[in-house]
């Protein structure tokens, strides 16, 4: 009998020993900032994946994630709002220049690497003059095949011009191959361009660009300066107080990889104080994460566009693609997949877009998908389905629905990366994905149906490329709308894929950290330097 | 001697599945059907992967032998630096784990056999059906539940507070779940090994000949039973160490905890095969020594094995 007593003692003791050998550290649970005088403010950051090179042009995934990282150690031309429109930020302004073909950028002078190197115009020139070089091995280098004197995939065109000029120290001059607005090349490009302290690489052949001891411990001109990392898993960054925009109201930015099933729970524990992408969360978790004393805010713009990508190669019938969106319930899929949060569209154009030509939608009709179906012959050809796990119970749902209209459809679950490639591959016939959407009008075909992507394995892309091209051409508005429109009319006739629905993000606001613009996060760029720890 | 082509053939099986897998870390740029051709194909030519596989395989080798592990696919930094730097949690994680495991599972199974109709026993099986029956990431969510959401004692994830200067006691403090976690999934089988191995012992004629000399229960128990019983828990035991130098790939991404075990699992993911191919590496060789040291201990606690008269 006198063994439980001493047995709970001993767990007691455990348990408060455990709970003491943190006494420095806050109790998880309430959410206070360290008030003590010494102690570095810090923003506790977590986020579902890890990030690749700290070199941004030798991104391999180009991923959000990455981008998140750079966003913060490098800086960009410009920050984009939820919204599309635009804020200065290594920029002060811009204006367009040469009948369209250029943008003249106006750098903002207390711009500095945080080695205390002032940011010129001659630091983007050089940048971009050593990423569009042959022998330099950048990736995603296509980002600047929009820029006179490159070739489609980014690289500088010997005997031409690359089209970046320092007009003078704070004056930037970028000169494209068509006529491009500010705010096109902005909203489309602003994420990939950043500038690197090429004052550090001047001895450096570029073909040993990559291979610098300077990507271990960057230095950039962005919002916050790098301090260490473990790879793949955590890293600590500190606040640039120079940031021309304004210092960050924190000392140190502490980023974290973790499951994203963990995200919510660790900033309920109060081990986060915020997490990528915006502090998005589920409808299904919204009420855990307000019964926990978090407030849970609708974005303000869709920031999801969900497609099912078709494979037209072996659903070759644009009458058979069409019976399929017939056959889609959306708004059921839409309620199911978002629960309120989403809207069905037959385009993938955001409603707020200047161009907008309607939405292009077509009614829930499975009479009129059988009778397509019997005009195109279908022979009951069984076709593939693929998803990601967690969009199985939307894929069965999508199966139910196809198989009510005649279909015979196999859901395949497989990882994100093999759902691409099997698709790029012709392995798969359809699959369920979706995208960050952007303001411009092409965002989603413009690099979807071209020799480079065709990951709808449209048989043909011309007739496509030539209205792509119209549409972006085209600087009047309304002539603009009108060739927008008739690029969607061959859309909605073909249906190379078919769009479903843009869904709108949940954000939990942080308890401690104020400032934060959510929406904003989607579209890869944090405005840090207006986050305060409280 | 046969580790050598064993360990050759575990890697280049491995090189093989990684390379008719589905989908390469090129189908992973542009996020979501977005990429540009031009810039799979840059990313493949730096990469290899267009040379044909034999060529691909020998060439790793060959820089295996030089001590080169390679360079991560994901970040371009050495292979060798990422390991070496998640290698270390791993160890204070899972080792903490399976040592508590065995210290808890060593006595609670002996106690079980020597006393089948005692507490301990009930206790033992209901530790078994635990650790068989609930999985790892639904006993992680239901102890952070508990402790860090309900209670606010313990925290739910990371190895130190962030700002933290990194002490003994704040990793503690974090340790304390996830290594819970690990503890309970590795007991159930160590206290059913110890038990087993413990009852087989009881039956010994030597054990009943230890009693009919009129020796006190608890010498019989410590010098006879437990001491007979040693070979099988012993390797029980040691078949943890790749365990633990892998780590736990599920407890690792729940708590946010820098292991070998997310390292691998982030790989896989994303398509790092060079990195993959090193984290195999480093677990292939473990496994190897291991072995190697489960016979040395075989010698040092089993006197007939020492002799050259089998026993195990």
């Amino acid at each position: 009998m006198k063994k439980r007593p001493i047995a709970l003692a001993a767990a007691l003791t455990l348990t408060v020993s455990l709970t003491a050998c943190n006494q420095a550290a806050p109790a998880p649970s309430d959410n206070q900032p360290q008030t003590t005088s010494d102690a570095p403010v810090v923003v506790s950051y977590g986020i579902s994946n890890p990030w690749d090179s700290l070199m941004p042009y030798n991104s391999a995934s180009g991923s959000n994630y990455s981008r998140m990282i750079y966003d913060k150690i490098y800086d960009r031309l410009a920050y984009v709002h939820a919204d599309g429109t635009l804020s200065p930020r290594a920029a002060k302004s811009w204006e367009s220049a040469d009948d369209g073909l250029s943008v003249r950028f106006f750098l903002d002078e207390k711009a500095a690497f945080h080695d205390g190197t002032p940011v010129t115009a001659q630091h983007w020139v050089d940048t971009i003059l050593r990423m569009t070089d042959p022998e330099c091995p950048t990736l995603g280098r296509s980002a600047f095949s929009v820029l006179a004197g490159t070739d489609s995939s980014g690289v500088a065109v010997a005997g031409e011009t690359v089209g970046v000029v320092a007009e003078d120290d704070y004056t930037l001059k970028l000169t494209f191959k068509t006529p491009t607005t500010p705010e096109d090349f902005l909203l489309d490009r602003n994420r990939e361009y950043y500038v690197l302290p090429t004052h550090l690489m001047e001895d450096v052949a570029p073909a040993d660009t990559m291979t610098m001891d300077l990507w271990s411990a960057p230095i950039g001109s962005g919002p916050c300066k790098f301090e260490s990392e473990v790879m793949g898993s955590s890293m600590v960054l500190t606040a640039n107080e120079d940031y021309q925009l304004g210092a960050p109201g924190f000392d140190e930015l502490d980023i974290t990889v973790m499951d994203k099933n963990s995200l919510l729970t660790a900033l309920i524990a109060g081990d986060l104080d915020y997490y990528a992408i915006g502090g998005s969360v589920s409808a299904n978790d919204q009420p855990t994460a307000e019964n926990a004393g978090f407030q849970v805010l609708e974005g303000t713009v869709p920031n999801t566009f969900f497609e099912l990508m078709l494979n037209n190669k072996s659903i070759d019938d644009a009458r058979i693609r069409r019976a399929i969106e017939l056959a889609l319930d959306k708004e059921l899929l839409c309620e199911q997949s978002t629960q309120g949060h989403g809207t069905v569209t037959g385009t993938s154009v955001l409603p707020t877009c200047a161009s907008y030509a309607g939405d292009y939608n077509v009614e829930y009709n499975v009479d009129a998908a059988k009778e397509l179906l019997d005009e195109a012959g279908y022979d009951g050809t069984t076709y593939s389905l693929a998803c990601t796990s967690n969009r199985q119970g939307l894929a069965a749902l999508m199966q139910q629905q196809l198989e009510e209209a005649g279909f015979s459809i196999q859901v395949e679950t497989v990882d994100s990366t093999t759902m691409f490639a099997g698709m790029a591959d012709g392995t798969y016939d359809m699959g369920i994905a979706s995208h960050t959407p952007n303001a411009l009008p092409l965002w989603f075909t413009e690099s979807r149906f071209n020799a480079e992507n065709n990951i709808f394995r449209v048989p043909d892309t011309a007739p496509y490329e030539e209205r792509i091209a119209a549409v972006k051409n085209e600087t009047d508005p309304d002539k603009r709308t009108a060739a927008l429109a008739e690029l969607e009319d061959y859309l909605a006739q073909e249906r190379p894929f078919i769009p479903l629905w843009f869904g709108t993000a949940l954000h939990v606001q942080s308890n401690t950290v104020s400032g934060i613009d959510y929406p904003s996060a989607s579209f890869s760029n944090e405005n840090v330097w207006e986050w305060v720890k409280e | 001697m046969t580790v050598i082509p064993v360990f050759f053939g575990i890697t280049l099986l491995v090189f093989i599945f990684l390379s008719i897998a589905p989908g390469t870390i090129a189908d992973l740029m542009g996020e979501g059907g977005n990429a540009i051709s031009s810039d799979q194909a840059a990313l493949e030519e730096r990469l290899g992967l267009n040379d044909p596989l034999p060529v691909r395989y020998l060439e790793w080798l060959g820089n295996l032998f030089h001590g080169d592990l390679g360079l991560s696919w994901q970040t371009g930094r050495p292979v060798a630096e990422s390991i070496a730097q998640r290698v270390g949690p791993s160890l204070i994680l899972t080792g903490t784990g399976v040592a508590l495991a065995i210290l808890l599972a060593i006595p609670l199974g002996t106690l079980a056999a020597w006393k089948p109709r005692s507490i301990w026993n009930k206790l033992a099986s209901v530790c078994s059906m635990v650790s068989f029956g609930v999985p790892g990431f639904l006993l992680s969510l239901v102890l952070v539940y508990i402790f860090s959401l309900t209670l606010g004692l313990l925290p739910a994830s990371r190895m130190y507070t962030t700002g933290s200067s990194g002490s003994f006691g704040d990793l503690l403090y974090h340790l304390a779940l996830p290594a819970a976690v690990i503890c309970i999934s590795n007991l159930g089988e160590l206290v059913k090994q110890t038990r087993a191995a413990c009852l087989e012992t009881i039956g010994e004629d030597y054990i009943r000949t230890a009693w009919a000399k009129g020796l006190k229960g608890r010498v019989v128990l410590v010098r006879h039973v437990f001491r007979g019983s040693l070979t099988p828990i012993l390797t029980t035991v040691l078949t943890h160490i790749p365990h633990i130098i892998g780590g736990s790939v599920v407890v690792e991404r729940l708590f946010g905890w820098p292991g070998m075990g997310s390292l691998m699992f982030t790989a896989i993911l994303s398509r790092d095969y060079a990195m993959v191919m090193g984290v195999t590496v480093v677990i292939a060789l473990t496994v190897f020594s291991t072995n190697l040291l489960l016979d040395l201990v075989y010698g040092l606690v089993d006197p007939r094995v020492r002799q050259g008269r089998g026993g195990v």
